[in-house]
């Protein structure tokens, strides 16, 4: 038997994982660029800037060439995906929202989402 | 102390053929002439002595006056030493004719200096010789490319014929053919020291500056150990690099990470172990500094897109309406619906987003969970009442933006970007232009429909970019001025910066424009740029 776990508990928890994602997520693309593709799983999509990125290779090569960057995390959001739409895999909507100063670059505002799924760690779809 | 046991070859070099080659600029060598300078640089014997004692008291003990007499005793050939020189405990003397040098090497153990120690010959070659070895120049020199080939050089049969040993993986001998670079091909564009047993790049350093053209480099087949020893020769803006064969290819883990710690070395780099790179983006800097252009709508397919459009319309259609109570139709049962607006430290009454700040759920300041949870509208009735409570809205379809996220067979992610006026209900002319993201989580739903699991919702006010591309179809009135209409408070900004700024109206907006209408931030920038130069005169004509 499965158990299923209360709503509210689910939304508490997907709070507290993406709270923790986002500050990964964020220190690995200012600080470690480098290790930010693993936080992909391979067949993740990103769509940056209407730039469509999809692969590890082509996930890193795009980390890579992109300018060094200062994220400031101003505003996030969670919710936990229904299971219709993911099949029973554990899933969370995470929308954050800030401003960003690439080298080189005037700061900007942005805004970023990223579907998890919970395996045995967080990783991107 | 090396002790060559004959492993060493001395080399002289053929007067006669330096003279044919003085002061001319053919002789086997494309483009100009590497200028001869070496008259000085020639055969070196170096004695050491058998006691590895390096104390400098062993300078006094070779005096010419003894060791030049007792070797032309034994040397089987009559010499005379064009230099000589003393450091440590060696002695180096230049004979200018490579018979002497390998003649001189067999008395090496025959003479016993004051001390009763057994002097030591070894000839260390400097290459010089394999420079003026015109056969074997002329084949690895492309003067037209500027390019120099020492692959596996120690094996060459122009060099060893004449009993020239160029071993590149000894420190001299590198050195040695460094020098040659500096002095006679600095304009060098490739080099190719494969195949040659090398392990450290500590000579090459000084290429980097006085070989600065150099854009190609090949050090494929060696023995180096570690990419550290890039960081020797960094400063290279090389183009082409070949690194395979060396011990340090197999020390990554795979084949992207080794490019990226090549590149991070030499950003410029488009061709490594042959194969192509993606071009590098940035200027003459280090580190890029462009970002990838901006795109419009990634669909990833064409079912996708009209799938998507359908849906976005009928959407839109009922949210602009003034009644969004249909809009249950395209929700799930136990759909989910937020909103965040940014933070903001502007009382909330006064503020247009007003309305949707006190239902912002922004998870970095609120903490409490009770409140988080309370925030998260769930089942479709409670979604569907909080979108009946915001204010009315009127959205530009045409200045939306759709990214897909991701699709499955169950799944269908995307966000939508645009902008929407709010709809002045009560006869208050205060109209505002808000920008949203949106993101849509849906399944599919029975008739080729979506229906709305999840649902996403940030909100801010539009920049002056946006206000200005937005809701385009209903023509602006005609003026003589291309610049949009600005309120008092902008044109008194804008008269002051262009007082200060010392720019005419036209360039002093745009950089107003540029940076959101802050003064000060705009006067910094501008004060920036004019530093560097970057503004044209044009901006200054009134």
């Amino acid at each position: 038997t499965s158990v299923t776990v209360d709503f509210r508990t689910h939304v508490d928890q997907s709070c507290r994982y993406s709270e923790e994602f986002v500050n990964i997520y964020y220190d690995c693309m200012d600080k470690k660029r480098r290790n930010l593709t693993r936080l992909y799983l391979d067949k993740a999509t990103l769509v940056w800037n209407g730039n469509a990125v999809s692969g590890q290779d082509a996930l890193n090569e795009f980390f890579e060439s992109l300018p060094s960057s200062e994220f400031q995390l101003q505003t996030l959001d969670c919710q936990p995906v229904h299971e219709q739409a993911t099949q029973g895999q554990t899933t969370l909507l995470v929308v954050t929202g800030g401003t960003v100063k690439f080298e080189g670059n005037k700061q900007r505002f942005f805004n970023q989402n990223f579907l998890l799924t919970l395996q045995t760690e967080v990783q991107l779809i | 102390n090396r002790k060559g046991k004959g492993s060493n070859k001395g080399r002289s070099y053929d007067r006669s053929r330096r003279d044919r080659q003085r002061g001319s600029q053919s002789g086997g060598f494309g483009g100009p002439g590497p200028r001869s300078r070496l008259e000085d640089t020639d055969a070196d014997v170096t004695m050491s002595d058998s006691s590895q004692d390096n104390s400098s008291q062993h300078r006094l003990k070779y005096d010419k006056k003894w060791l030049l007499p007792a070797l032309q005793n034994i040397c089987s050939v009559p010499f005379t030493a064009v230099q000589v020189r003393f450091c440590a405990n060696r002695v180096h003397f230049y004979v200018d004719e490579s018979s002497v040098a390998t003649a001189l090497h067999k008395c090496t153990h025959k003479i016993t200096d004051t001390d009763g120690y057994k002097v030591i010959f070894y000839i260390e070659s400097s290459c010089c010789l394999l420079f003026l070895s015109q056969q074997c120049m002329a084949k690895r020199f492309d003067g037209s490319q500027q390019a120099l080939d020492l692959n596996n050089i120690r094996t060459d049969p122009d060099l060893v014929s004449q009993n020239i040993e160029v071993v590149l993986n000894r420190k001299t001998n590198m050195e040695a053919v460094m020098k040659i670079i500096e002095e006679n091909i600095p304009e060098l564009t490739g080099l190719n020291l494969s195949n040659n047993r090398i392990h450290k790049l500590d000579e090459l350093t000084n290429l980097v500056t006085k070989a600065p053209n150099l854009k190609t480099l090949n050090l494929s087949h060696n023995e180096l150990k570690s990419d550290r020893e890039l960081e020797k020769v960094k400063g290279l803006k090389l183009v082409e690099l070949w690194l395979n064969r060396n011990p340090l290819c197999d020390l990554f883990k795979d084949q992207a990470s080794y490019i990226s710690a090549v590149r991070q070395k030499f950003p410029r780099l488009l061709k490594l172990d042959g194969h192509d790179l993606p071009a590098p983006i940035g200027f003459d800097v280090e580190t890029p500094t462009i970002i990838p252009p901006c795109k419009g709508s990634c669909f990833g397919s064409d079912e996708i897109k009209v799938l998507i459009l359908q849906f976005l319309t009928q959407y839109y259609s009922i949210y602009d309406s003034g009644d969004r109570q249909p809009l249950l139709d395209a929700y799930h049962d136990g759909a989910s619906l937020s909103l965040t607006t940014p933070y903001s430290t502007q009382n909330p009454s006064r503020s247009s987003l007003g309305e949707y700040h006190k239902d912002t759920r922004n998870l970095k300041r609120i903490k409490d969970s009770t409140v988080r949870f309370r925030l998260l509208k769930h089942t479709r009735l409670n979604v569907v009442a909080f979108l009946n409570e915001l204010p009315k809205t009127q959205h530009d379809i045409a200045s939306f933006n759709v990214d897909v996220n991701t699709f499955t067979n169950t799944l269908l992610s995307f966000t939508v970007s645009g902008v929407f006026k709010e709809v002045a209900v009560d006869g208050k002319s205060r109209e505002s232009t808000m920008a949203f993201s949106r993101v849509f989580v849906t399944v599919p739903a029975g008739n080729s429909g979506l229906c709305i699991v999840n649902d996403q919702l940030f909100i801010r006010m539009a920049t002056t970019e946006e206000i200005r591309r937005a809701f385009v179809a209903p023509a602006p009135t005609p003026s003589s001025s291309p610049v949009p209409t600005l309120t008092a408070p902008q044109q008194e900004m804008l008269t002051a910066f262009s007082q200060k700024s010392g720019m005419n109206l036209e360039w002093s907006q745009k950089c107003l424009l540029d940076n959101e209408w802050d003064f000060n931030k705009a006067a910094q920038v501008f004060t920036q740029l004019k530093t560097d130069g970057k503004i044209p005169e044009v901006a200054f004509t009134k």
